[in-house]
């Protein structure tokens, strides 16, 4: 058996396809795993490395949409760009392996679009969980993230996402707010998106964090929270209050993010005075 | 108008978002729009919740009232004109000021604007359609907007508002006519259906009208296909309430049964082409003596009992004379009324999954409508197990009294009516949690009087 161990990125595990098919060892033979999951080895087994390849992972991704549509493909980024615990990582199958089987199942179909239908194929049906629970993410942040008007104007929001899901939002943003000039940072990752009026976004690194960027807030920015606030209190019905629905709805872990969550700051709804 | 003039804007928002919560609708779902490259605003088909409020409830819209003077006096209503609250109104400016600076920050989808009549109903409504227009010409908004039509209101002037909206309501508010003479005399069915028709006919002239300009565009493009661009640069013809007509009734202020209920709604759906009906519980918050006092609060469960019962309708190909009748007019509280449905046909189960049809997929208990699409899919490759099933969402807790898998059932288990019905009220996600922790709702489980 040939073990190909690639990095834990987009770029990383597309790399490692590619080798899988220039190395012709054979599909039955080779099994792809990401580096980190790798903890012991096995006898009777051949290890390398792939180097991540940023030529060869393009021509994987291009192959790769043409060859089963731009919903798929974006599934498949979805999927590896989803985040596990350490112990579900452990009891499952190797993300990389199971994105790779995906694909050679795939492009043996004649129309591999339909790929993902395929759910009784355990490696499919692992692509299919990863994927939903990126997408689960990126679509409760669609909601959920607030921003904030600087000084400039310019509208800056932190997230801290489990998945990768950066770039999902950033698109969404830049469809929805393409005048505005504007900042996602994922504090997780250290990675800004970072939108200019009129144009396309960007991604940029910012590894010593966004701290210094999102000091000072314009003026208005607090007057708005303060009516956010008025509006968020005054909407619950008080004959259906439900802490335990709130929760399930919209978990803990996204509200230190939320302006209307905030219990520390000087706009908090209790120093709201009408 | 004196004092609301002097009033503060966050005084104003606290007032009159208080006057709009009972109105339960607050989806901004049914219309995709991709934004435009110039203004502020898109649209997505499954809607997005921005927030969720104490009671639980999604926030999707900025949900407000323009004002909450009313010449009506509906009596299950806090801002009717016999009613001492405190009153106030928006200017047209203010309530775009906030829809623009709350949708830049990401707190909201779009508006939800209602409101109380003011002067009469034309007035009102213009003022609506004032707000609108400004909202889309000049701070030039492509969010979702969800608008209530005034009953009562020229026809026009809903015609006028209904092509600046995603969405238009007007509220059937109760079940049946008397009831609606009871509590609110100045409204009447008539008021309320006739618009409902009009925006009904107005949506159905637009498709047809958007259709015909396809195909228009479509015989151009063809025709200049070497052509110039400009010869397929159409401009669109405006859409008149893409995402659809919804309505809402009070439940449980009034003595209709769940079929009297059901029944209107399905009405509804089939003769004026709604896309929801919301069902709001009743809360008593006038005090007024025509009304039930509820002292167990509003009635929970039931109100969601009703909604699953209208997704049978809407997703399930059900009808509502199989579920309930004249005999049994009412929903069994401790059973979903799906489970409730499968236990009085056990003549139809146990289904075979890698077989049966669609349609006979979706009445299995468990069984969602993704599940059961999942579940046509998978087994074009290979048969079904119920390892798989549980892996594709099926709830097999619920389903295995009624499914096979090749053949065999999943346990050893009686397909009889008592057995099964025992094991399903003793499975305690029947009455979902958000239900039984209500701290409000204990009580009631047992007092609906509906079982
Ligand atoms: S018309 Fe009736 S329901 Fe509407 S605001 Fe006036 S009193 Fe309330």
């Amino acid at each position: 058996m040939h073990i190909l161990i690639c990095e834990h990125s987009i770029d990383g595990i597309f790399s490692g396809i590619y080798e899988a098919y220039a190395r012709r060892y054979g599909h039955r033979n080779t099994e792809l795993a990401l580096s980190c999951n790798l903890n012991s080895y096995q006898l009777f087994c051949e290890y390398e490395e792939i180097p991540v390849a940023e030529a060869k992972s393009r021509k994987v991704s291009n192959t790769l949409r043409a060859r089963f549509g731009s919903e798929v493909y974006s599934h498949l980024c979805e999927a590896i760009s989803a985040y596990e615990s350490p112990s579900a990582r452990r009891r499952s199958i190797d993300k990389a392996e199971a994105v790779y089987k995906t694909v050679v199942l795939g492009l043996s179909l004649a129309d591999g679009s339909k790929i993902l239908d395929q759910l009784g194929n355990p490696y499919v049906n692992r692509v299919f969980q990863l994927s939903r629970s990126t997408f689960n993410e990126a679509h409760h942040l669609l909601g959920f993230l607030r921003f904030s008007e600087l000084e400039n104007g310019i509208l800056f929001a932190r997230i801290h996402p489990k998945n990768d899901v950066l770039a999902l939002l950033a698109d969404h943003f830049t469809d929805r707010l393409p005048l505005e000039n504007f900042i996602i940072y994922d504090q997780v990752r250290k990675i800004a998106a970072v939108h200019k009026s009129g144009s396309n976004y960007m991604l940029a690194e910012v590894p010593n964090g966004a701290d210094d960027y999102a000091k000072h807030y314009s003026d208005q920015e607090l007057e708005y929270r303060r009516l956010w606030l008025a509006f968020f209190h005054s909407i619950a019905v008080e004959a259906r209050k439900n802490l335990h629905l709130q929760g399930q709805n919209l978990p803990k872990r996204f509200r230190p993010d939320m302006v209307e969550f905030h219990s520390d700051s000087s706009d908090h709804p209790a120093s709201l005075k009408l | 108008m004196q004092i609301t003039q002097e009033m503060s804007l966050i005084e104003k928002l606290h007032i009159l978002t208080d006057a709009a919560k009972y109105d339960v609708a607050c989806t901004s779902s049914g219309v995709d729009r991709g934004g435009n490259g110039k203004s502020m605003g898109n649209c997505l088909a499954p809607g997005v919740c921005h927030s969720f409020s104490s009671d639980g409830r999604c926030i999707s819209l900025l949900k407000i009232l323009f004002t909450n003077e009313c010449i009506f006096n509906c009596s299950y209503c806090l801002n009717n004109c016999n009613n001492d609250v405190k009153r106030a109104s928006f200017t047209p400016e203010e309530i775009c000021t906030l829809t623009m600076e709350f949708y830049r920050r990401n707190y909201i989808e779009g508006l939800f604007l209602s409101s109380g009549i003011l002067i009469s109903p034309n007035y009102t409504m213009d003022l609506i359609y004032q707000t609108l227009y400004r909202l889309r010409h000049v701070h030039h908004f492509n969010g979702y907007i969800h608008v209530k039509a005034i009953p009562g209101a020229d026809p026009v002037l809903v015609e006028q508002t209904g092509f600046l909206a995603d969405r238009m309501s007007i509220n059937l508010e109760l079940p049946t006519s008397e009831s609606l003479h009871r509590l609110a005399p100045y409204k009447s069915r008539k008021t309320i259906l006739k618009p409902m028709r009009q925006i009904q006919n107005r949506i159905q002239q637009n498709k047809y009208a958007l259709l015909e300009q396809n195909r228009g565009t479509l015989c151009r493009t063809v025709g200049h296909e070497t052509g110039e661009v400009s010869s397929a640069r159409n401009p669109q013809a405006p859409r008149f309430v893409p995402a659809g007509q919804s309505t809402q009734m009070i439940i449980g202020a009034t003595p209709e049964n769940d079929f009297q209920v059901m029944s209107v709604a399905e009405g509804l759906y089939q003769n004026f082409g709604l896309k929801r009906v919301f069902y709001s519980a009743f809360v008593n918050v006038t005090n007024n003596t025509n009304l039930p006092m509820l002292p167990q609060g509003p009635p929970l469960l039931r109100e969601h009992r009703l909604y699953q019962a209208d997704w049978l309708l809407r997703y399930y190909h059900f009808q509502v004379s199989e579920l309930l009748s004249e005999e049994r007019p009412d929903f069994n509280i401790y059973l979903d009324p799906k489970c409730d449905w499968a236990l009085r046909h056990l003549e139809c189960f146990p289904v075979e999954i890698n077989q049966a049809e669609y349609r006979t997929l979706l009445r299995v208990p468990g069984i969602g409508y993704k599940s059961a699409q999942r579940i046509l899919q998978a087994r074009k490759h290979t048969a079904l197990t119920f390892a798989d099933l549980k892996k594709i969402g099926v709830v097999l807790k619920r389903a295995l009294y009624f499914i096979t898998c090749g053949g065999k059932m999943m346990y050893r288990t009686k397909l009889e009516e008592d057995y099964i019905c025992r094991n399903l009220i003793g499975d305690r996600s029947q009455i979902p949690r958000e239900i039984r922790q209500s701290s409000y709702q204990q009580l009631s489980l047992f007092d609906l009087g509906h079982v």
